[in-house]
Protein backbone atom coordinates (compact mmCIF):
# COMPACT_ATOMS: atom_id res chain seq x y z
CA UNK A 1 0.00 0.00 0.00
CA UNK A 2 1.34 3.42 -0.97
CA UNK A 3 2.09 5.92 1.75
CA UNK A 4 0.04 9.08 1.65
CA UNK A 5 1.54 12.50 1.99
CA UNK A 6 0.09 14.38 4.91
CA UNK A 7 -1.84 17.58 4.45
CA UNK A 8 -2.79 17.17 0.81
CA UNK A 9 -5.97 18.69 -0.55
CA UNK A 10 -8.14 17.23 -3.26
CA UNK A 11 -10.41 18.58 -5.95
CA UNK A 12 -12.83 16.97 -8.36
CA UNK A 13 -12.45 17.58 -12.07
CA UNK A 14 -15.18 16.60 -14.47
CA UNK A 15 -13.85 14.03 -16.92
CA UNK A 16 -15.42 12.96 -20.17
CA UNK A 17 -13.44 9.77 -20.61
CA UNK A 18 -12.89 6.99 -18.09
CA UNK A 19 -9.61 5.13 -18.67
CA UNK A 20 -10.02 1.32 -18.55
CA UNK A 21 -7.35 1.11 -15.83
CA UNK A 22 -8.92 3.76 -13.58
CA UNK A 23 -10.40 2.80 -10.25
CA UNK A 24 -14.01 3.93 -10.51
CA UNK A 25 -16.06 4.45 -7.36
CA UNK A 26 -19.77 5.11 -7.24
CA UNK A 27 -20.97 7.75 -4.78
CA UNK A 28 -22.86 5.05 -2.84
CA UNK A 29 -19.61 3.18 -2.12
CA UNK A 30 -18.08 6.09 -0.23
CA UNK A 31 -18.27 6.64 3.52
CA UNK A 32 -20.58 9.36 4.84
CA UNK A 33 -17.86 11.99 5.27
CA UNK A 34 -16.46 11.40 1.77
CA UNK A 35 -19.95 11.54 0.29
CA UNK A 36 -20.45 14.95 1.89
CA UNK A 37 -17.11 16.15 0.49
CA UNK A 38 -17.87 14.88 -3.01
CA UNK A 39 -21.28 16.56 -3.01
CA UNK A 40 -19.63 19.78 -1.87
CA UNK A 41 -16.77 19.78 -4.40
CA UNK A 42 -18.43 18.37 -7.52
CA UNK A 43 -18.65 20.98 -10.23
CA UNK A 44 -17.10 23.68 -8.07
CA UNK A 45 -13.57 25.14 -8.13
CA UNK A 46 -12.97 24.21 -4.49
CA UNK A 47 -10.62 21.95 -2.59
CA UNK A 48 -10.95 19.99 0.64
CA UNK A 49 -8.61 17.88 2.77
CA UNK A 50 -7.85 14.59 1.01
CA UNK A 51 -10.26 11.82 1.96
CA UNK A 52 -8.95 8.48 3.19
CA UNK A 53 -11.63 6.80 1.08
CA UNK A 54 -10.33 8.21 -2.23
CA UNK A 55 -6.95 8.27 -3.96
CA UNK A 56 -5.38 10.58 -6.47
CA UNK A 57 -6.49 9.39 -9.92
CA UNK A 58 -9.70 7.73 -8.78
CA UNK A 59 -12.81 8.47 -10.79
CA UNK A 60 -16.06 9.04 -8.88
CA UNK A 61 -19.49 8.60 -10.46
CA UNK A 62 -21.74 11.25 -8.99
CA UNK A 63 -23.95 13.50 -11.13
CA UNK A 64 -21.14 13.21 -13.69
CA UNK A 65 -17.76 11.47 -13.78
CA UNK A 66 -15.17 13.29 -11.69
CA UNK A 67 -11.45 12.60 -11.48
CA UNK A 68 -9.75 13.08 -8.12
CA UNK A 69 -6.67 15.27 -8.07
CA UNK A 70 -4.86 15.29 -4.73
CA UNK A 71 -1.90 17.63 -4.27
CA UNK B 1 -7.53 -28.29 12.93
CA UNK B 2 -8.50 -24.93 11.40
CA UNK B 3 -12.10 -23.73 11.05
CA UNK B 4 -13.81 -23.99 7.72
CA UNK B 5 -16.15 -21.32 6.43
CA UNK B 6 -18.38 -21.67 3.40
CA UNK B 7 -19.91 -18.60 1.79
CA UNK B 8 -22.68 -19.01 -0.77
CA UNK B 9 -22.72 -15.94 -3.01
CA UNK B 10 -19.93 -13.66 -4.25
CA UNK B 11 -21.72 -10.32 -4.32
CA UNK B 12 -20.53 -7.52 -2.08
CA UNK B 13 -21.87 -9.10 1.13
CA UNK B 14 -20.27 -12.50 0.49
CA UNK B 15 -17.01 -10.96 -0.68
CA UNK B 16 -16.73 -8.55 2.25
CA UNK B 17 -17.34 -11.51 4.57
CA UNK B 18 -14.52 -13.44 2.87
CA UNK B 19 -12.17 -10.48 3.26
CA UNK B 20 -13.01 -10.08 6.95
CA UNK B 21 -12.79 -13.80 7.66
CA UNK B 22 -9.34 -13.95 6.12
CA UNK B 23 -8.22 -11.06 8.34
CA UNK B 24 -9.81 -12.45 11.51
CA UNK B 25 -9.02 -16.12 10.96
CA UNK B 26 -5.74 -16.28 9.01
CA UNK B 27 -5.54 -20.08 9.07
CA UNK B 28 -9.17 -20.85 8.27
CA UNK B 29 -10.35 -22.66 5.17
CA UNK B 30 -12.62 -20.34 3.21
CA UNK B 31 -14.73 -21.43 0.25
CA UNK B 32 -16.84 -19.04 -1.83
CA UNK B 33 -19.47 -20.59 -4.08
CA UNK B 34 -21.27 -18.60 -6.77
CA UNK B 35 -23.58 -19.62 -9.56
CA UNK B 36 -22.34 -16.67 -11.61
CA UNK B 37 -19.51 -17.17 -14.07
CA UNK B 38 -17.48 -14.24 -12.79
CA UNK B 39 -16.13 -13.10 -9.46
CA UNK B 40 -17.07 -9.97 -7.52
CA UNK B 41 -17.93 -6.97 -9.66
CA UNK B 42 -19.39 -3.58 -8.88
CA UNK B 43 -23.13 -4.08 -9.09
CA UNK B 44 -23.88 -0.38 -8.71
CA UNK B 45 -21.78 0.49 -11.76
CA UNK B 46 -23.22 -2.03 -14.21
CA UNK B 47 -25.98 0.46 -15.10
CA UNK B 48 -23.22 2.79 -16.28
CA UNK B 49 -21.90 0.02 -18.51
CA UNK B 50 -25.39 -0.51 -19.96
CA UNK B 51 -25.66 3.24 -20.59
CA UNK B 52 -22.46 2.99 -22.63
CA UNK B 53 -20.62 5.32 -20.23
CA UNK B 54 -18.14 2.84 -18.74
CA UNK B 55 -15.98 0.06 -20.19
CA UNK B 56 -16.06 -3.37 -18.57
CA UNK B 57 -12.67 -3.30 -16.90
CA UNK B 58 -13.26 -0.83 -14.03
CA UNK B 59 -16.40 -2.72 -13.00
CA UNK B 60 -14.48 -5.78 -11.85
CA UNK B 61 -13.50 -5.60 -8.17
CA UNK B 62 -11.89 -8.99 -7.46
CA UNK B 63 -10.25 -10.82 -10.32
CA UNK B 64 -9.66 -14.51 -9.80
CA UNK B 65 -6.07 -13.94 -8.64
CA UNK B 66 -7.46 -12.12 -5.56
CA UNK B 67 -8.88 -15.42 -4.34
CA UNK B 68 -5.55 -17.22 -4.88
CA UNK B 69 -3.66 -14.43 -3.14
CA UNK B 70 -6.00 -14.64 -0.13
CA UNK B 71 -6.13 -18.44 -0.10
CA UNK B 72 -9.87 -18.47 -0.78
CA UNK B 73 -11.28 -21.40 -2.75
CA UNK B 74 -13.57 -19.79 -5.37
CA UNK B 75 -16.12 -22.00 -7.12
CA UNK B 76 -17.65 -20.21 -10.12
CA UNK B 77 -20.68 -21.54 -12.05
CA UNK B 78 -21.60 -23.65 -9.05
CA UNK B 79 -25.14 -23.92 -7.76
CA UNK B 80 -25.85 -25.00 -4.20
CA UNK B 81 -28.89 -27.27 -4.34
CA UNK B 82 -29.16 -28.46 -0.76
CA UNK B 83 -28.12 -27.48 2.74
CA UNK B 84 -27.81 -30.20 5.35
CA UNK B 85 -27.77 -28.36 8.68
CA UNK B 86 -27.70 -31.62 10.64
CA UNK B 87 -24.40 -32.62 9.09
CA UNK B 88 -23.05 -29.10 8.43
CA UNK B 89 -22.67 -29.52 4.68
CA UNK B 90 -23.88 -28.08 1.38
CA UNK B 91 -24.38 -30.07 -1.81
CA UNK B 92 -23.70 -28.59 -5.24
CA UNK B 93 -25.46 -29.26 -8.57
CA UNK B 94 -22.59 -31.62 -9.40
CA UNK B 95 -23.33 -33.60 -6.23
CA UNK B 96 -20.20 -32.42 -4.48
CA UNK B 97 -20.60 -32.21 -0.71
CA UNK B 98 -18.72 -29.38 1.01
CA UNK B 99 -18.62 -29.44 4.80
CA UNK B 100 -18.47 -26.33 6.96
CA UNK B 101 -18.06 -25.27 10.54
CA UNK B 102 -19.90 -22.07 9.77
CA UNK B 103 -22.02 -21.17 6.74
CA UNK B 104 -22.92 -17.75 5.30
CA UNK B 105 -25.85 -17.37 2.93
CA UNK B 106 -25.32 -14.30 0.75
CA UNK B 107 -27.68 -15.51 -1.93
CA UNK B 108 -29.65 -12.35 -2.79
CA UNK B 109 -32.69 -12.25 -4.99
CA UNK B 110 -33.93 -12.71 -8.54
CA UNK B 111 -35.91 -10.08 -10.49
CA UNK B 112 -39.64 -10.72 -10.61
CA UNK B 113 -41.26 -11.26 -13.97
CA UNK B 114 -44.55 -9.52 -14.79
CA UNK B 115 -47.39 -12.04 -14.52
CA UNK B 116 -48.68 -11.17 -18.02
CA UNK B 117 -48.77 -12.75 -21.47
CA UNK B 118 -45.40 -12.87 -23.31
CA UNK B 119 -43.51 -11.52 -20.28
CA UNK B 120 -40.50 -13.66 -21.24
CA UNK B 121 -40.34 -12.59 -24.90
CA UNK B 122 -37.07 -11.64 -26.56
CA UNK B 123 -36.32 -7.97 -26.03
CA UNK B 124 -37.85 -7.88 -22.53
CA UNK B 125 -35.16 -7.42 -19.94
CA UNK B 126 -34.68 -7.62 -16.20
CA UNK B 127 -31.67 -6.08 -14.57
CA UNK B 128 -29.62 -7.68 -11.84
CA UNK B 129 -26.32 -9.21 -12.96
CA UNK B 130 -23.42 -8.04 -15.08
CA UNK B 131 -24.57 -10.55 -17.68
CA UNK B 132 -27.98 -8.83 -17.67
CA UNK B 133 -26.21 -5.50 -18.26
CA UNK B 134 -24.33 -6.88 -21.26
CA UNK B 135 -27.53 -8.23 -22.73
CA UNK B 136 -29.39 -4.94 -22.08
CA UNK B 137 -26.60 -2.90 -23.66
CA UNK B 138 -26.56 -5.05 -26.78
CA UNK B 139 -30.33 -4.91 -27.08
CA UNK B 140 -30.84 -1.22 -26.34
CA UNK B 141 -28.12 -0.14 -28.77
CA UNK B 142 -30.22 -1.58 -31.62
CA UNK B 143 -33.53 -0.26 -30.30
CA UNK B 144 -35.57 2.77 -31.33
CA UNK B 145 -38.52 2.62 -28.96
CA UNK B 146 -38.65 1.37 -25.40
CA UNK B 147 -41.16 0.61 -22.68
CA UNK B 148 -40.22 0.64 -18.99
CA UNK B 149 -42.25 -0.89 -16.18
CA UNK B 150 -41.62 -0.49 -12.44
CA UNK B 151 -41.88 2.96 -10.86
CA UNK B 152 -39.11 2.58 -8.31
CA UNK B 153 -35.37 2.87 -7.76
CA UNK B 154 -34.50 0.05 -10.17
CA UNK B 155 -36.95 1.05 -12.91
CA UNK B 156 -35.43 4.50 -13.19
CA UNK B 157 -32.14 2.86 -14.19
CA UNK B 158 -33.89 1.57 -17.32
CA UNK B 159 -35.14 5.11 -18.00
CA UNK B 160 -31.60 6.44 -17.72
CA UNK B 161 -30.26 3.68 -19.98
CA UNK B 162 -32.86 4.45 -22.66
CA UNK B 163 -32.12 8.17 -22.34
CA UNK B 164 -28.35 7.67 -22.61
CA UNK B 165 -28.69 5.30 -25.57
CA UNK B 166 -31.05 7.57 -27.53
CA UNK B 167 -34.09 5.32 -27.23
CA UNK B 168 -37.46 7.09 -27.05
CA UNK B 169 -39.29 5.42 -24.20
CA UNK B 170 -42.61 5.33 -22.43
CA UNK B 171 -42.34 4.74 -18.69
CA UNK B 172 -45.61 3.03 -17.72
CA UNK B 173 -46.55 3.61 -14.07
CA UNK B 174 -49.55 2.22 -12.23
CA UNK B 175 -50.02 5.28 -10.06
CA UNK B 176 -49.90 9.00 -10.68
CA UNK B 177 -46.18 9.48 -10.02
CA UNK B 178 -42.79 7.80 -9.80
CA UNK B 179 -41.99 6.09 -6.43
CA UNK B 180 -45.25 7.32 -4.96
CA UNK B 181 -44.65 5.54 -1.64
CA UNK B 182 -41.65 7.78 -0.84
CA UNK B 183 -42.27 11.01 -2.77
CA UNK B 184 -45.18 13.39 -3.08
CA UNK B 185 -46.18 14.61 -6.54
CA UNK B 186 -44.10 17.73 -6.04
CA UNK B 187 -40.87 15.81 -5.50
CA UNK B 188 -41.70 13.21 -8.13
CA UNK B 189 -42.29 15.91 -10.73
CA UNK B 190 -38.63 16.92 -10.53
CA UNK B 191 -37.78 13.33 -11.50
CA UNK B 192 -40.45 13.22 -14.21
CA UNK B 193 -39.06 16.37 -15.80
CA UNK B 194 -35.54 14.93 -15.79
CA UNK B 195 -36.87 11.82 -17.56
CA UNK B 196 -38.68 13.90 -20.17
CA UNK B 197 -35.51 15.87 -20.89
CA UNK B 198 -33.91 12.54 -21.83
CA UNK B 199 -36.69 11.40 -24.13
CA UNK B 200 -38.45 9.19 -21.57
CA UNK B 201 -42.13 10.03 -21.15
CA UNK B 202 -43.82 9.02 -17.90
CA UNK B 203 -47.30 7.56 -18.49
CA UNK B 204 -49.44 7.57 -15.35
CA UNK B 205 -52.32 5.33 -14.24
CA UNK B 206 -51.04 2.79 -16.73
CA UNK B 207 -49.12 -0.51 -16.53
CA UNK B 208 -48.90 -3.60 -18.68
CA UNK B 209 -51.78 -5.94 -19.38
CA UNK B 210 -49.83 -7.96 -21.96
CA UNK B 211 -46.91 -7.80 -24.36
CA UNK B 212 -47.35 -8.42 -28.07
CA UNK B 213 -44.67 -10.24 -30.05
CA UNK B 214 -43.78 -10.62 -33.74
CA UNK B 215 -43.54 -13.94 -35.62
CA UNK B 216 -40.05 -14.50 -34.20
CA UNK B 217 -41.27 -14.10 -30.65
CA UNK B 218 -39.70 -10.69 -30.20
CA UNK B 219 -41.50 -7.96 -28.28
CA UNK B 220 -43.14 -5.35 -30.48
CA UNK B 221 -45.60 -3.65 -28.12
CA UNK B 222 -46.88 -3.35 -24.58
CA UNK B 223 -50.62 -2.98 -24.07
CA UNK B 224 -51.85 -1.28 -20.91
CA UNK B 225 -55.03 -2.20 -18.98
CA UNK B 226 -57.01 0.46 -20.91
CA UNK B 227 -56.00 -1.14 -24.22
CA UNK B 228 -53.53 1.61 -25.06
CA UNK B 229 -50.77 0.11 -27.22
CA UNK B 230 -47.14 1.23 -26.94
CA UNK B 231 -44.86 -0.03 -29.72
CA UNK B 232 -41.40 -1.01 -28.59
CA UNK B 233 -38.40 -3.07 -29.57
CA UNK B 234 -36.94 -2.93 -26.07
CA UNK B 235 -38.65 -3.35 -22.72
CA UNK B 236 -37.22 -3.07 -19.22
CA UNK B 237 -39.10 -4.57 -16.28
CA UNK B 238 -38.08 -3.77 -12.68
CA UNK B 239 -40.96 -4.58 -10.36
CA UNK B 240 -39.03 -6.09 -7.48
CA UNK B 241 -37.05 -9.10 -6.37
CA UNK B 242 -37.98 -12.60 -5.28
CA UNK B 243 -35.67 -13.69 -2.49
CA UNK B 244 -33.61 -16.79 -3.33
CA UNK B 245 -34.85 -18.83 -0.38
CA UNK B 246 -35.43 -22.06 -2.34
CA UNK B 247 -32.25 -23.65 -1.02
CA UNK B 248 -33.32 -23.28 2.61
CA UNK B 249 -36.73 -24.82 2.02
CA UNK B 250 -36.83 -28.12 3.86
CA UNK B 251 -34.34 -26.88 6.44
CA UNK B 252 -35.20 -25.46 9.88
CA UNK B 253 -33.80 -22.05 8.81
CA UNK B 254 -36.51 -19.45 9.39
CA UNK B 255 -37.67 -17.35 6.45
CA UNK B 256 -39.95 -14.34 6.16
CA UNK B 257 -39.55 -12.61 2.80
CA UNK B 258 -35.91 -13.67 3.06
CA UNK B 259 -33.73 -15.39 5.64
CA UNK B 260 -34.44 -14.10 9.14
CA UNK B 261 -31.34 -13.08 11.11
CA UNK B 262 -30.66 -11.37 14.42
CA UNK B 263 -28.54 -8.24 14.86
CA UNK B 264 -25.44 -10.47 14.60
CA UNK B 265 -26.54 -11.77 11.18
CA UNK B 266 -27.15 -15.24 12.60
CA UNK B 267 -30.15 -17.34 11.62
CA UNK B 268 -32.07 -19.53 14.05
CA UNK B 269 -29.49 -22.26 13.29
CA UNK B 270 -26.42 -21.58 15.40
CA UNK B 271 -23.72 -21.93 12.75
CA UNK B 272 -25.66 -20.53 9.78
CA UNK B 273 -25.50 -16.80 9.03
CA UNK B 274 -26.90 -14.63 6.24
CA UNK B 275 -26.02 -11.22 4.78
CA UNK B 276 -27.08 -8.85 2.03
CA UNK B 277 -30.36 -8.55 0.16
CA UNK B 278 -31.51 -11.98 1.33
CA UNK B 279 -31.80 -10.99 4.98
CA UNK B 280 -34.80 -9.94 6.97
CA UNK B 281 -32.81 -8.45 9.81
CA UNK B 282 -33.33 -6.90 13.21
CA UNK B 283 -32.90 -3.19 12.44
CA UNK B 284 -31.60 -1.66 15.67
CA UNK B 285 -32.09 1.90 14.38
CA UNK B 286 -35.68 1.33 13.31
CA UNK B 287 -36.50 -0.94 16.25
CA UNK B 288 -38.16 -3.64 14.16
CA UNK B 289 -37.39 -6.18 11.44
CA UNK B 290 -36.46 -4.68 8.09
CA UNK B 291 -35.01 -5.35 4.66
CA UNK B 292 -32.46 -3.34 2.73
CA UNK B 293 -30.95 -3.68 -0.71
CA UNK B 294 -28.29 -0.99 -0.72
CA UNK B 295 -24.62 -1.62 -1.47
CA UNK B 296 -23.34 -0.13 1.79
CA UNK B 297 -25.76 -2.12 3.89
CA UNK B 298 -24.87 -5.38 2.13
CA UNK B 299 -21.16 -4.75 2.52
CA UNK B 300 -21.53 -3.95 6.22
CA UNK B 301 -23.74 -6.99 6.81
CA UNK B 302 -21.10 -9.23 5.23
CA UNK B 303 -18.41 -7.76 7.45
CA UNK B 304 -20.54 -8.04 10.61
CA UNK B 305 -21.53 -11.61 9.75
CA UNK B 306 -17.87 -12.57 9.42
CA UNK B 307 -16.94 -11.13 12.82
CA UNK B 308 -19.77 -13.09 14.41
CA UNK B 309 -18.92 -16.29 12.53
CA UNK B 310 -15.52 -16.09 14.22
CA UNK B 311 -16.90 -14.99 17.60
CA UNK B 312 -20.65 -14.79 18.01
CA UNK B 313 -21.88 -11.64 19.74
CA UNK B 314 -18.76 -9.63 18.93
CA UNK B 315 -20.32 -7.02 16.57
CA UNK B 316 -23.87 -5.75 16.05
CA UNK B 317 -25.26 -4.55 12.75
CA UNK B 318 -26.47 -0.99 13.28
CA UNK B 319 -26.59 0.98 10.07
CA UNK B 320 -28.44 3.81 8.35
CA UNK B 321 -28.42 3.02 4.66
CA UNK B 322 -28.65 5.35 1.70
CA UNK B 323 -29.12 4.96 -2.03
CA UNK B 324 -28.44 7.61 -4.62
CA UNK B 325 -29.55 8.23 -8.18
CA UNK B 326 -26.77 9.88 -10.16
CA UNK B 327 -28.23 9.73 -13.66
CA UNK B 328 -29.21 13.38 -13.84
CA UNK B 329 -27.46 16.72 -13.45
CA UNK B 330 -28.80 16.97 -9.90
CA UNK B 331 -28.34 14.39 -7.15
CA UNK B 332 -31.08 12.29 -5.57
CA UNK B 333 -30.65 10.40 -2.33
CA UNK B 334 -32.95 8.23 -0.27
CA UNK B 335 -31.89 7.22 3.22
CA UNK B 336 -33.22 4.90 5.88
CA UNK B 337 -36.76 3.71 5.23
CA UNK B 338 -38.52 6.57 3.40
CA UNK B 339 -41.64 4.49 2.66
CA UNK B 340 -42.32 3.80 6.35
CA UNK B 341 -43.54 5.98 9.19
CA UNK B 342 -46.75 7.53 10.52
CA UNK B 343 -46.00 11.14 9.61
CA UNK B 344 -43.83 13.15 7.25
CA UNK B 345 -42.67 16.66 6.54
CA UNK B 346 -41.56 17.99 3.16
CA UNK B 347 -40.51 21.22 1.50
CA UNK B 348 -39.13 22.76 -1.65
CA UNK B 349 -36.04 24.52 -0.34
CA UNK B 350 -34.90 26.15 -3.58
CA UNK B 351 -35.51 25.78 -7.30
CA UNK B 352 -35.01 22.09 -8.13
CA UNK B 353 -34.34 21.26 -4.47
CA UNK B 354 -36.81 19.26 -2.46
CA UNK B 355 -36.69 17.14 0.65
CA UNK B 356 -38.99 14.89 2.60
CA UNK B 357 -38.44 13.28 5.99
CA UNK B 358 -40.50 10.29 7.17
CA UNK B 359 -41.20 10.09 10.90
CA UNK B 360 -42.44 7.41 13.24
CA UNK B 361 -43.34 8.11 16.87
CA UNK B 362 -41.59 11.47 16.52
CA UNK B 363 -38.34 9.99 15.24
CA UNK B 364 -36.83 10.15 11.75
CA UNK B 365 -36.97 6.77 10.01
CA UNK B 366 -35.96 7.82 6.51
CA UNK B 367 -36.27 10.40 3.81
CA UNK B 368 -35.50 11.65 0.34
CA UNK B 369 -33.27 14.53 -0.72
CA UNK B 370 -33.33 15.98 -4.23
CA UNK B 371 -30.80 18.56 -5.40
CA UNK B 372 -29.29 19.45 -2.04
CA UNK B 373 -27.77 16.51 -0.16
CA UNK B 374 -26.17 18.62 2.57
CA UNK B 375 -28.57 17.58 5.40
CA UNK B 376 -27.81 13.89 4.81
CA UNK B 377 -25.25 13.55 7.61
CA UNK B 378 -27.46 15.41 10.11
CA UNK B 379 -30.55 13.32 9.34
CA UNK B 380 -28.57 10.08 9.60
CA UNK B 381 -27.10 11.22 12.91
CA UNK B 382 -30.58 11.95 14.27
CA UNK B 383 -31.68 8.48 13.17
CA UNK B 384 -28.73 6.79 14.87
CA UNK B 385 -29.32 8.80 18.03
CA UNK B 386 -33.07 8.03 17.91
CA UNK B 387 -33.79 11.69 18.61
CA UNK B 388 -37.38 12.72 19.16
CA UNK B 389 -37.98 15.75 16.93
CA UNK B 390 -41.63 16.21 17.84
CA UNK B 391 -42.59 19.86 17.57
CA UNK B 392 -39.43 20.77 15.67
CA UNK B 393 -39.97 19.07 12.35
CA UNK B 394 -40.18 22.36 10.45
CA UNK B 395 -36.57 23.02 11.41
CA UNK B 396 -35.60 19.91 9.42
CA UNK B 397 -36.79 21.69 6.29
CA UNK B 398 -34.58 24.74 6.75
CA UNK B 399 -31.75 25.18 4.22
CA UNK B 400 -28.47 24.66 6.04
CA UNK B 401 -30.12 22.59 8.77
CA UNK B 402 -27.73 21.26 11.40
CA UNK B 403 -28.32 18.98 14.40
CA UNK B 404 -27.32 21.90 16.64
CA UNK B 405 -30.45 23.74 15.48
CA UNK B 406 -32.59 21.36 17.53
CA UNK B 407 -33.30 21.92 21.19
CA UNK B 408 -30.94 19.89 23.37
CA UNK B 409 -33.87 18.54 25.38
CA UNK B 410 -34.84 16.26 22.52
CA UNK B 411 -31.75 14.09 23.05
CA UNK B 412 -32.51 10.64 24.43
Amino acid sequence: MAFREEGRRMRLRRTGRVPPDARVRHYDELDDATQATVAELAGRPRTAPESADLEDGDVVKFTDYYRIRAR
Amino acid sequence: MSDSYVIVGDGISGASAAETLREEAPDAEITVITEEGESLYNRILIKEFAKGKLPEAPISIHDESWYDDHDVDLRLNTLVVDIDVENDAVRTHEDEVIEYDSLLLAIGGTPQQLPVENADADGIHHFWTFQDARSIKESVEDADRGVIVGAGLLGIDFAAICGAQGVEAKYLMRGDSWWRYALSNEGAEIMHEAMRERGVEPVFDSGVDRFEVDDDGRVEAAVDPDGERYECDFAGVAIGLNMNTEIVEGTPIETDNGVVVDEYMRTNVDNVFAAGDITTFEDLVLGEQAKNGSWGSAKEQGTIAAYNMVEYGSEEFEWVSSYSITHFDFPFLSFGHPTLGDDSVEATTDEGEWRRVALKDGRIVGGVLIGDLSPQSAFKQLMREKRDVTGQTELLMEPGFSVDDLAASTEH
